[in-house]
């Protein structure tokens, strides 16, 4: 490509500022209208423009790292479907398959639309969205103790939800009938629907004010500085071999201690990603379709070298994978998938422990790790209707090389906001007794990480089911640089007076009107050795009770004496 | 004896402190600016009271009317300067504030947090109790949890003390019980209850909200009393308003308890200015463009309402109170290009500021801004702004623009209009966001641009969003202050309950609004607001039953008994509401009611259009010639023109610059601007 056909540096950015206002517009439609508050309040989905070579070239803001995925990944599966002079106008595809048609996991149904300018494709619409349920065997379509992916739920290969503009039916009563509540589902298909059909009005807009052949060109050009800009960031890591390791809990199906292997090889501006000599898939369904991991990697040379970057696919080009068809990371048909994101934040965690050494500023303790769901599911005794009640929960996010780690908060790959206890406890028959950061969880450091969260939910007047999913409730968060281990979380039940601790990953746990599950993230790790910590930051997390005065005097020994101590220092 | 009837409107701003100030009787009209004083802004409100006085040539004794836009709440909350506050929250929830909606404010940063609660966890105490969501008691108040807690307040000494329970805007009984003892035994303490605050359905935003309240009533209440007793001896007849951020005024005594409201005072004066403005050249639907120093400020104005929005964050922090819908963009006359590292060029959000300001200040600026842009197009004059006081350096100008121009490969022209096209596409997304992204098509609205920027880049949007008219308002750089002049006082009102919009529900639906009406009646005997001046604004907020986003939806009031329409007619104004803001609405799928809002006004008197200055005529001649570049590549030789020359009926065809002492405007050729009744510049773009 030569200097004289590439569009200046001015006109890029406003057509590329026009391009990401489309992205930002038809993600806020689609949470304003979507009806299930997974979308409406959780924020769980993403928007962008593919072109029509199915590359990724804007996506929303807010869109979530893991949707970086499914979107290039169900371009790819509708262009290898289908010949695009067989795509019509007004035709909206849709899929969520991760086997066939490169979802990463059944609820997040994925769409594209076709744009049409001058009786020509110049590229698509794709929105994403995490539904509350596809059916399959558990309410909400995400618990564990499923082992192949038909038990979680219905799997939609491409297929055209819209004819030239016209809703097949047919197909629509489907999709309907498989899903538990189908009303929401209706709700939020149509909320899909309206922000694809947005977007593909909003483009042909600009395509009334520049050619579609310049359009195209900035497709090309955006891509090619970005991968150019992501090229330089990686250069700026020392060359050499990094490698480290660490297990997932367990695959809620008795598999435990699951290892993930990580080597990456950085020469000049390119870094392999080699994932082979992790373990095989597991019957659980915590495995990770390839292009999740993809997204992981992604996410971490994004938010280690060059947080500003745009999403598009001079990101993705540059993620060099290496893996072994049918492991943990590059799963296969009928693995089950539901949990993957659990997956996702270790495989993130393990990226940033080996790149540590290399980006010392950059690095962090290892986060919650988790993706800490508890779901709810019954008979609401007010009105005899069901429901169910999905909450993903934040944790520790790990120590900094300038500050502490932040305390209850969602990490890395997920960002989905808590519901307000007003709405858990007017839309569902349950109380929330306490929602808490949990003492001493957060992981010794000169800057400490940050704490987990306690979550005590109670039924209102009836009987009910609990389901959860738990990561790093086995296996602590770890600390880098001498940092401390953070703590770990787990699920307990109060059932008269008594506390048992569940499985990580509980199902079908049926508690009484007198019960309470009480939900504790993990967690995260700290930076730098805990003796390094100014005193006067010990003082404050005494005087906050995020520390107690025992876990002071052990891990903080300096604080009370001011000076180090060495016996402490020894143990 | 005198028989003047001065109203004045005072804006304070972060440089100046503008007075817009009005006669009743002879409609007479005097404008002036003078430097603001941020350690004690009260300072500069009187001093240019007095100055005002002299130059228009009135006794201060004689104003009725003050009316005063602050930055004193604002500022607290983003230098950090409010009091100690603590916080008595319901038992296991002390965290609350803090986990905050447990998300992080940037995805990809793994060094960005929100900002820490303004009350430190060792002064969030708790408090044994719990309402439920029926609003029923589940635990009672625990009368010896407050002793400790009470306790524990005065060995903290906090200053300031927000009460927030969970579900308190169904039953504010606990809440209201806690406060009776705190002002009881700790009278000097400012306390805020959360059920006063904003009695709203989600508690972390109600909670927040309520917590910056505290924190800024010690402040605002030192600040309050101090202007009240300087003005009760310079101007003992006036009386005060405070503009909210919703764009009412209220009373300083309303201000000292709810100092929260006015966050966003300022931005909301500039609103009701452009309403106002509008209104007298027949203009209903308005977009403005407010453009300063260092950012735009955009919003929409529907058949002379401005739009309403209750989520905002302030200082990081949200806030739940109906405020102007202001969108911010970091696009202002100080805004500096750069370089991103994939080589794209950005305009902003950094900005040169005031200070070194632009390089054409001369203050030692060294990178090209949007001002510099100006100049080295021809734009702005090279005699200098604020009517020739302060000169400009066209040579800086062009200094940092020429590496810019280098690297590009361009002329400085071609590359300070690629510049100015960056931030105008940064101002248009800031316009899509609160007209095409809430359902409004901008092409069925008017330009308003105002500020000291405003006007030199309205075509640029005007252009690229289709609209096909521009309003400069006749003092686009004072337009805040006059706004609060023309404010109403009013007084905002909610109930959060939600049901069904079914005809059963109507009763139970009309008594809330009734409860309401009779909170208006009491408000308006409080505030001396006589009969004929009173009115009402009815809104219900509604939405399907599963969504989680309301609308709303605006009731016709008659008089001053607000009546709810049928449920089913309700249920109709929703789906209307539906359609416009999402394209679709589903006919068969059950409504919900979520909150009723009633709005309280009492009007105030406004002033008329100004009157043409002495120089003004239909046919002026300009002051000079100048080349200046418009969108070619070759400049035109352009006249340029007196703001003040100008008269109703007075046409001028495009190429032309118009000047006036504290703004610049651009007619584009093609473009023609004609100066209507009210001296508004109304011009028509070429489309």
């Amino acid at each position: 490509m030569t200097t004289s056909t590439t569009i200046d540096p001015i006109t890029l950015e406003v057509m590329a500022s026009a391009m990401r206002s489309v992205v930002d517009e038809t993600f806020i439609a689609l949470m304003k209208s979507a009806y299930s508050t997974n979308i409406k309040e959780r924020h769980d989905h993403s928007t962008a423009i593919c072109d029509r070579d199915g590359r990724l070239i804007v996506q929303a803001e807010m869109s979530l790292p893991i949707h970086i995925a499914s979107m290039t990944g169900l371009m790819t599966s509708v262009l290898s479907k289908v010949k695009l002079e067989e795509i019509e106008e007004g035709d909206i595809f849709v899929a969520n398959d991760p086997h066939v048609a490169g979802g990463t996991h059944l609820p997040d149904i994925n769409f594209a639309a076709p744009v049409f300018v001058d009786g020509e494709i110049l590229c698509f619409v794709c929105n994403i969205a995490h539904h509350a349920d596809i059916g399959g065997m558990v309410p909400g379509s995400m618990a564990g103790g499923m082992s192949e992916i038909y038990q979680e739920g219905l799997r939609i290969p491409v297929v055209r939800l819209f004819r030239r503009g016209e809703l097949q039916r047919d197909l629509f009563d489907i999709l309907l009938l498989n899903a538990r509540i189908p009303e929401e589902r209706r709700g939020d298909y149509y909320a899909q629907i309206a922000s694809a059909q947005l977007g593909v009005r909003r483009v042909k807009e600009i395509a009334g004010r520049y050619s579609a052949a310049t359009i195209r060109r900035a497709f090309d050009d955006l891509v090619t500085r970005t991968r150019a800009r992501m090229r330089l960031a990686i250069s700026e890591i020392p060359d050499g071999t990094y490698t480290f390791e660490d297990v997932m809990d367990d695959d809620g199906l008795g598999t435990e201690n699951i290892p993930i292997r990580l080597k990456v090889e950085v020469t000049g501006d390119r870094a392999v990603f080699d994932w082979r000599g992790s373990a095989p898939q597991v019957r659980g369904n915590i495995n990770v379709p390839v292009n999740a991991t993809q997204a992981a990697v992604a996410y971490s040379l994004k938010a280690l070298l060059d947080p500003d970057i745009p999403n598009n696919q001079g990101v993705i080009d540059c993620c060099e994978l290496l893996t072994e068809p049918g492991t943990i990371v590059d799963c296969r048909a009928p693995a089950p998938v539901a949990a993957r994101a659990n997956t996702s934040q270790r495989l993130i965690d393990i990226i940033i422990g080996a790149l540590a050494p290399a980006l010392p500023h950059a690095a962090v303790g290892a986060s919650n790790g988790a993706n800490t769901t508890a779901v709810f599911s019954g008979t609401d005794p007010r009105n005899g209707k069901p429901y169910l009640y999905l909450e993903t929960l934040g944790g520790g996010f790990g120590g900094r090389n300038d500050r502490d780690g932040k305390d209850g908060v969602q990490v890395h790959i997920t960002n989905t906001s808590n519901l307000p206890i007003e709405a858990i406890e007017t839309e569902y028959p349950l109380r929330v007794v306490g929602y808490e950061i949990i003492e001493d969880s957060g992981g010794a450091g000169t800057f400490r990480g940050g704490a987990g969260l306690r979550r005590i939910v109670q039924p209102v007047g009836h009987r009910c089911t609990f389901n959860g999913a738990g990561e790093r409730f086995t296996n602590a968060p770890w600390g880098v640089f001498g940092g401390g281990r953070g703590r770990p979380g787990r699920f307990v039940l109060r059932s008269d007076g008594e506390e048992t601790r569940l499985p990580v990953k509980p199902s079908g746990i049926e508690i009484g009107p007198d019960d309470q599950v009480v939900v504790e993230t993990p967690g995260s790790g700290g930076y730098g050795d805990p003796h390094g910590r100014e005193a006067e930051a010990v003082a404050d997390d005494l005087a906050s009770g995020k520390y107690s005065a025992d876990f002071a005097r052990k891990h903080y020994p300096q604080a009370s004496t001011g000076a180090t101590d060495p016996a402490a220092a020894a143990e | 004896m005198d028989t003047t009837d001065w109203l004045i409107g005072v804006d304070v701003g972060g440089t100046f402190t503008d007075l817009y100030a009005f006669e009743r009787t002879s409609g007479a009209l005097a404008l002036h600016k003078r430097p603001s004083t941020p350690d004690n802004p009260a300072e500069a409100i009187l001093s240019g009271l007095r100055e005002l006085a002299e130059k228009a040539g009135f006794e201060a004794g004689t104003v009725g009317v003050l009316a005063h836009g602050t930055t004193v709440a604002t500022n607290a909350l983003i230098q950090r300067t409010g009091a100690k506050v603590a916080v008595l929250t319901t038992k296991n929830f002390r965290d609350l504030l803090e986990i905050g909606r447990q998300v992080r404010p940037r995805l990809y940063d793994l060094k960005a947090d929100h900002p820490h609660p303004l009350a430190q966890r060792q002064d969030r105490l708790e408090i044994d109790e719990r309402i439920g969501a029926a609003g029923e008691v589940v635990t009672p108040l625990d009368e010896g949890s407050v002793d400790a807690a009470l306790k524990a307040l005065r060995d903290g000494g906090a200053k300031a003390c927000a009460v927030c329970f969970l579900f308190s805007y169904l039953n504010p009984e606990h809440e209201r019980a806690v406060g009776r003892r705190l002002a009881e035994e700790m009278p000097e303490l400012s306390v805020s209850l959360s059920s006063d605050v904003q009695p709203e359905f989600r508690e972390y935003e109600r909670f927040s909200t309520t917590l910056l309240n505290a924190y800024l009533q010690p402040l605002l209440n030192r600040y309050m009393r101090h202007l009240k007793s300087e003005l009760e001896t310079l101007a003992p007849r006036a009386r005060i308003g405070i503009n909210q951020s919703s764009g009412g005024l209220m009373s300083p005594e309303r201000a000292r308890e709810f100092p929260v409201r006015t966050a966003l005072s300022g931005p909301a004066a500039g609103a009701m200015g452009a309403v106002h403005s509008a209104r007298k050249s027949g203009r209903p639907n308005v977009i403005t463009l407010d453009m300063g120093g260092t950012s735009a400020d955009v919003t929409l104005i529907r058949d002379h309402e401005v739009s309403t929005a209750f989520d905002r964050e302030v200082a990081g922090f949200p806030v739940r109170l109906p405020m102007v819908d202001i969108h911010t963009v970091g696009a202002g006359g100080g805004s500096i290009a750069w370089f991103d590292r994939d080589g794209l060029m950005k305009v902003g959000p950094k900005s040169a500021g005031a200070v070194p300001g632009p390089a054409c200040y001369g203050h030692g600026g060294a990178e090209p801004t949007v001002t510099d842009a100006n100049v080295v197009l021809g734009r702005l004059s090279g005699r200098g702004l604020l009517g020739g006081a302060m000169a400009l350096d066209t040579q800086a100008s062009h200094a940092v623009m020429k590496p810019v121009a280098e690297r590009l490969g361009f002329t400085a022209e071609k590359t300070a209009q690629g510049l100015l096209d960056i931030v105008t596409a940064n101002m248009v997304r800031a316009i899509r966001a609160i007209s095409v992204e809430r359902g409004h098509d901008p092409r069925d609205f008017v330009l308003m641009p105002f500020g000291g920027a405003g006007p030199l880049h309205a075509y640029g949007c005007a252009k690229a969003l289709g609209i096909r008219e521009i309003l400069v308002p006749h003092s686009p750089g004072i337009l805040c202050a006059e706004g609060l002049l023309v404010a109403d006082l009013s007084e905002n009102l909610v109930r959060s309950q939600r049901f069904p919009a079914i005809p059963e529900n109507h009763e139970a639906a009309q008594r809330l609004v009734d409860e309401m009406v009779g909170e208006a009646g009491d408000w308006w005997r409080r505030e001396e607001i006589a009969e004929e001046r009173r009115s009402l604004k009815l809104v219900v907020e509604m939405r399907y039953q599963s969504q989680n986003y309301e609308l709303q939806v605006a009731v016709p009031v008659e008089g001053l008994s607000a009546r709810l329409p049928a449920m089913e007619r309700l249920t109709e104004l929703f789906f209307e509401a539906h359609d416009r803001a999402y394209g679709f609405h589903n006919p068969d799928d059950p409504v919900d009611v979520v909150a009723v809002r009633l709005t309280a006004i009492g009007r105030l008197p406004t002033p008329g259009a100004p009157t043409p200055g002495p120089r003004a005529t239909t046919t002026p001649e300009p002051v000079e010639r100048r080349n200046v570049w418009f969108a070619d590549e070759a400049p035109h030789y352009t006249p340029v023109y007196e703001r003040d020359t100008l008269s109703p009926g007075a046409v001028i065809e495009g190429p032309a610059v118009i000047d006036q002492f504290d703004a610049t405007t651009l007619v584009f050729p093609g473009d023609v601007a004609r100066v209507d009744d009210a001296l508004n510049l109304m011009i028509e773009v070429e489309t």
